[in-house]
């Protein structure tokens, strides 16, 4: 051991030092440190975006979960566009390759945070828009499907079209009760201690995103409880660790309600969850789902949590056609 | 699988040389003809990890020291891809009628690996522990640093799936820490004991709560 670590100390004092908050080194640069990367200004934050499709189609904005994660392994919807819709998608502020804010940012707006992220949704719907009667549908997976029924219930004469896959709950206790179900890892297991043990490694300032954000990003690359044991090559761009622990810091104080005024929106709801998700049962899908007036049920076969979208053998099988359907029952 | 990785555990402590520990030592019980302290335990330390130490006891002018190599290696499927290693010595600097005060300082070795990405890291472990020992047992407080000097980092093609560009290669200054502090208990009967201890973590920055943010561990040694 001792010849190891006068090993390793030589190899150290011969090669180049590198910083793990250098941005670049570990994760990669968000919109504001890169101008090369496509970004819209909204509400004050650069935002990491792109569009697909006809300017003048139906907008199709799609919504990422998290918080914190991004809209990479959500791009097959991307085929979208060729069926005529303007397909967008758009990193949240603190998320994947958009700009990042340091946690105060959050909890000093208290409940109003979950309105920035309204609003910032709000201000992509305004960027893209071309014409006052241009119709909107959004499809939000995970948390941006919360985010899109909380959306919803707020603005229910904006919104043409709604789709869903499995959001964790709508109201507080639903999400809370979701999240610790699907991260209840066995203290014996490959997971739990690959989480655990990195801490040694690896520890961050609450604003060096750049290492909160690679750590964060260790963590998400499978999970056996969400049907997804696999991990999927290329899933993602980066996570927004300050965000996520901020945004669950304020939910956990403010107990949101995402499923007020949903009473008052009246098209239907497409609601989509994982066959191989072992706490999304169908139980827990029609517990979520009742709080639209009027929803569509559809179990995606043979994928996770993650794979109902990513899975692009599921898209085009099932995902896909049954969205499309649903559009055009709008 | 649990028994396949505690052979594995015990065959790489003596082909590496990583003999090992009595990190949790009873300085009352220590005996002039057994010098030798084994021990084995179970550990929730940054992961549910089990740990084998050997330990020797000698006097460094008139001081009692212990010098203690460990290693410690996470449950889980994957059999060796993470564990953490550590060389170096305890020593008693101040014995007043059972009260007694010690420092602990290590060289640590870890490695870690999941889908993404292999580290190793050399780092540093030093503590104070101080209490009441006597020759059955004995209760203590520790409190103590584990810093990770330098990381090598060697991302996976799954990784670079994700991001290509990733640098690979050592990382410093440093790139974690975190201070530890807790009390530790152990009963002594003959040649064997039993040691349990436990305590709160805490990022080096004194605000940063760790995935697992308390250590708790209990074990067995064998005086000989």
């Amino acid at each position: 051991m001792m010849f190891a670590l006068m090993a390793g100390l030589v190899m150290i004092s011969c090669t180049k030092e590198r910083v793990l908050r250098e941005p670049g080194n570990l994760v990669p640069k968000t919109v504001d440190q890169n101008p090369g990367l496509p970004s819209i200004f909204v509400n004050g934050a650069l935002l990491h975006s792109e569009a697909f499709g006809d300017t003048n189609g139906t907008l199709v904005i799609v919504i990422h979960g998290g918080p914190g994660s991004d809209y990479r392994d959500l791009m097959t919807c991307k085929s979208l566009a060729s069926h005529g819709y303007r397909v967008v998608f758009y990193d949240q502020r603190g998320s994947g390759l958009s700009q990042r804010y340091p946690a105060s940012y959050y909890t000093s707006l208290g409940k109003g945070a979950i309105d920035l992220m309204y609003d910032e949704l709000s201000g992509v719907i305004a960027h893209y828009r071309v014409n006052a009667n241009q119709k909107l549908y959004l499809i939000g997976h995970s948390w941006g499907g919360i985010l899109a029924a909380g959306f919803t219930g707020k603005y229910p004469d904006k919104v043409d079209g709604l789709v869903v896959a499995e959001p964790g709950g709508l109201k507080w206790e639903d999400i809370e009760s979701y999240v610790k179900e699907s991260r209840s890892f066995s203290l014996w297991g490959e997971m739990f201690n690959d989480a655990c043990f990195l801490d040694q490694f690896i520890s961050g300032r609450s604003d060096q995103h750049e290492i909160l954000d690679y750590r964060a990003g260790m963590l998400g690359s499978k999970n056996e409880i969400t049907g997804d044991d696999k991990p999927m090559p290329g899933n993602a761009w980066r996570a927004g660790a300050v965000i996520n622990t901020a945004m669950f810091e304020i939910g956990n104080k403010y107990q949101p309600d995402f499923s007020a005024g949903l009473n008052q929106f009246q098209l239907p709801v497409l609601f989509l969850y994982s066959e191989r998700n072992k706490v999304y049962t169908d139980e827990w899908a029609h517990h979520i789902s009742a709080a639209f007036k009027k929803v569509q049920l559809n179990k995606i076969p043979a994928v996770g949590h993650e794979g109902i979208i990513a899975n692009s053998q599921a898209w085009n099988s099932n995902t896909e056609p049954e969205i499309l359907q649903y559009f055009s029952s709008l | 699988m649990k028994k396949i990785k505690l052979l594995m555990l015990v065959i790489t402590i003596l082909v590496s040389g990583y003999i090992s520990n009595a990190q949790t030592i009873n300085w009352g019980a220590l005996q002039d003809d057994k010098r030798n302290l084994l021990s084995a335990g179970l550990s929730l330390d940054h992961s549910l990890a089990y740990g084998l130490s050997y330990g020797r006891s000698v006097k460094v002018l008139t001081l009692p020291v212990i010098a203690v190599t460990e290693i410690f290696m996470p449950s889980g499927d994957q059999i060796l891809d993470d564990f953490k290693s550590k060389i170096g010595g305890q020593i008693q600097w101040l014995d007043y009628k059972g009260f007694r005060f010690s420092t602990r300082i290590q060289g640590v070795f870890r490695r870690y690996q999941n889908d993404f990405v292999r580290m190793l890291n050399f780092g540093c472990d030093f503590a104070g522990v101080a209490g009441f020992y006597q020759s059955k047992w004995f209760i203590a407080a520790e409190a103590g640093f584990d810093k990770a000097i330098v990381t090598h980092f060697k991302h996976s093609e799954l990784y670079r799936a994700k991001y290509a560009e990733a640098v690979d290669g050592w990382y410093e200054p440093s790139t974690g820490g975190n201070f530890y502090y807790g009390i530790q208990t152990g009963f002594n009967f003959k040649s064997h004991g039993i040691s349990l201890k436990g305590g709160y973590v805490i990022s080096q920055d004194f605000k940063t709560k760790p995935m697992l943010p308390f250590y708790a561990s209990m074990g067995y040694i064998f005086n000989f």
